[in-house]
């Protein structure tokens, strides 16, 4: 990825980042009214489609913020394809009918089509995280948000009343839960394939 | 996978192993798979605990920013609808609207053309008790704007007297009147250049008829002909002023 021209909307994905404010009132102006009128030929409305601009730049923040996300192509394109991938999703959901992806939006350019599915992915592994940190017992929640809030283990340990050792091998085993919890998921199973 | 596993990727992801320690590791990774996508399930957690967590401040901050932005786009979207929306082509429309009464009224005001000027004062060539019927025929033509009836009887009373200059005049500005610029340009130049009484009144219309053929610098460099104390000498003043 590094090796690839990132591209002059980089800007968008940066702004984003940054929580400014001008750059994300720009990409509503600019990016906005296609996927409205896309979620609206499309069995949807103007609500609906509020909410999946919102999650879809709410991931992009989030894949801004964690893995450095860096656009090799037009913000238009990646960004019109995650909203229509999410739409899409959404529809099957409640549907339960088979939903036909027309793909002619996707061949134009391979390169948006991959990015805007390693977001996507991103994104779907991000809600499957969050679903299976809830169902973590209490002790393990409580003691992960403390690791991760509070950044010195020793700060831990005392919070919490346990000694650095047991904090430190709990930690292990609480993120090690977590981790059989996401693999033994079927749908981890699907993201990953 | 045992626990002593995930005690073994917290180790090394904070690099506490030792260097044998992690060539060990590293080598578990190459030639387990189960281990490998373990460490990778496990490393990827770690890193959305972490975002979760000590980015929380910041996502707060960004996911509210973009709720009010979103819903005032779309709140602005709501009520644009409600409002006739133009197409396109409506717009051009309108536009080209504008722009024709902007022509029309910028060439009313400021560019001078023929139909300013040529409003002629009636002419009468019968003297009291004449008995003239051609003379009266051309007469009433003229002033009644008949321009093609005046030139015909113009032509005929010049054929028996071709040199009468009023009569040349007002066949000159028949034949202006009906676009034979060749002709009417012709006998104008004539008369402008003869001395008599209708000289000066032949340079106006002669101006007059270049600027009807839209020769406008013809039609000012014969404006400035007209002399101070010539019957047309305001007007054409007035016409090289809008001119210019």
């Amino acid at each position: 990825m590094s090796e690839k021209k990132i591209h002059e909307d980089q800007k968008y994905i940066d702004g984003l980042f940054k929580n400014n404010s001008f750059v994300i009132q720009a990409i509503y102006d600019k990016f906005a009214p296609k996927v409205i009128n896309y979620i609206k030929q499309n069995s949807g409305d103007s609500d609906k489609a509020q909410d999946v601009i919102q999650d879809t730049l709410i991931t992009i923040y989030n894949q801004a913020s964690q893995n450095k996300l860096q656009l090799t192509c037009p913000f238009d394109a990646y960004f019109f394809l995650l909203c229509k991938r999410k739409w899409l999703n959404e529809l099957k959901k409640s549907s339960n009918k088979e939903v036909t992806i027309n793909e002619d939006v996707l061949s134009k350019g391979d390169e948006a089509q991959e990015l805007a599915f390693e977001t996507s992915v991103f994104g779907e592994k991000q809600a499957l995280f969050t679903e299976m940190f809830q169902k973590l017992g209490t002790a393990c929640k409580d003691l992960l948000t403390a690791t991760f809030k509070i950044k010195s283990m020793e700060e831990v340990a005392k919070s919490l009343g346990v000694t650095y050792a047991y904090a430190r091998k709990k930690k292990s085993l609480c993120i090690g839960k977590l981790t059989e919890l996401v693999r033994e998921s079927p749908k981890f199973n699907q993201l990953n394939n | 996978m045992e626990d002593q596993n995930y005690i073994l990727f917290e180790a090394y992801l904070s690099k506490e192993l030792s260097q044998d320690g992690i060539i060990a590791f590293e080598s578990r990774l190459k030639n387990e798979p189960d281990f490998n996508q373990a460490f990778n399930t496990y490393k990827e957690l770690s890193s959305f605990l972490e975002h979760k967590f000590e980015d929380e401040a910041a996502s707060t901050a960004f996911q509210n920013n973009l709720k009010t932005i979103s819903k005032t786009y779309f709140e602005k979207e709501e009520t644009t609808k409600k409002v006739v929306r133009f197409k396109p082509w409506q717009y051009a429309i309108a536009a080209s609207v504008v722009l024709l009464i902007g022509i029309f009224t910028f060439n009313n005001f400021s560019n001078p053309t023929f139909n300013d000027y040529n409003n002629y004062e009636t002419i009468s060539l019968i003297s009291r008790g004449g008995q003239d019927e051609l003379l009266e025929i051309a007469e009433n033509a003229f002033n009644n704007k008949n321009f093609a009836e005046a030139e015909a009887a113009f032509s005929e009373l010049l054929n028996k007297d071709d040199s009468n200059k009023e009569l040349q005049l007002y066949r000159g500005i028949a034949l202006l009147e009906l676009d034979k610029f060749d002709e009417a340009d012709n006998l104008l130049g004539k008369l402008s250049n003869s001395p008599s009484v209708y000289k000066n009144k032949a340079i106006w219309y002669l101006a007059l008829s270049k600027l009807k053929q839209k020769d406008h610098t013809a039609c000012l460099k014969i404006l400035k002909t007209i002399p101070e104390g010539a019957d047309d000498y305001e007007q054409a003043q007035q016409l090289i002023n809008k001119l210019n």
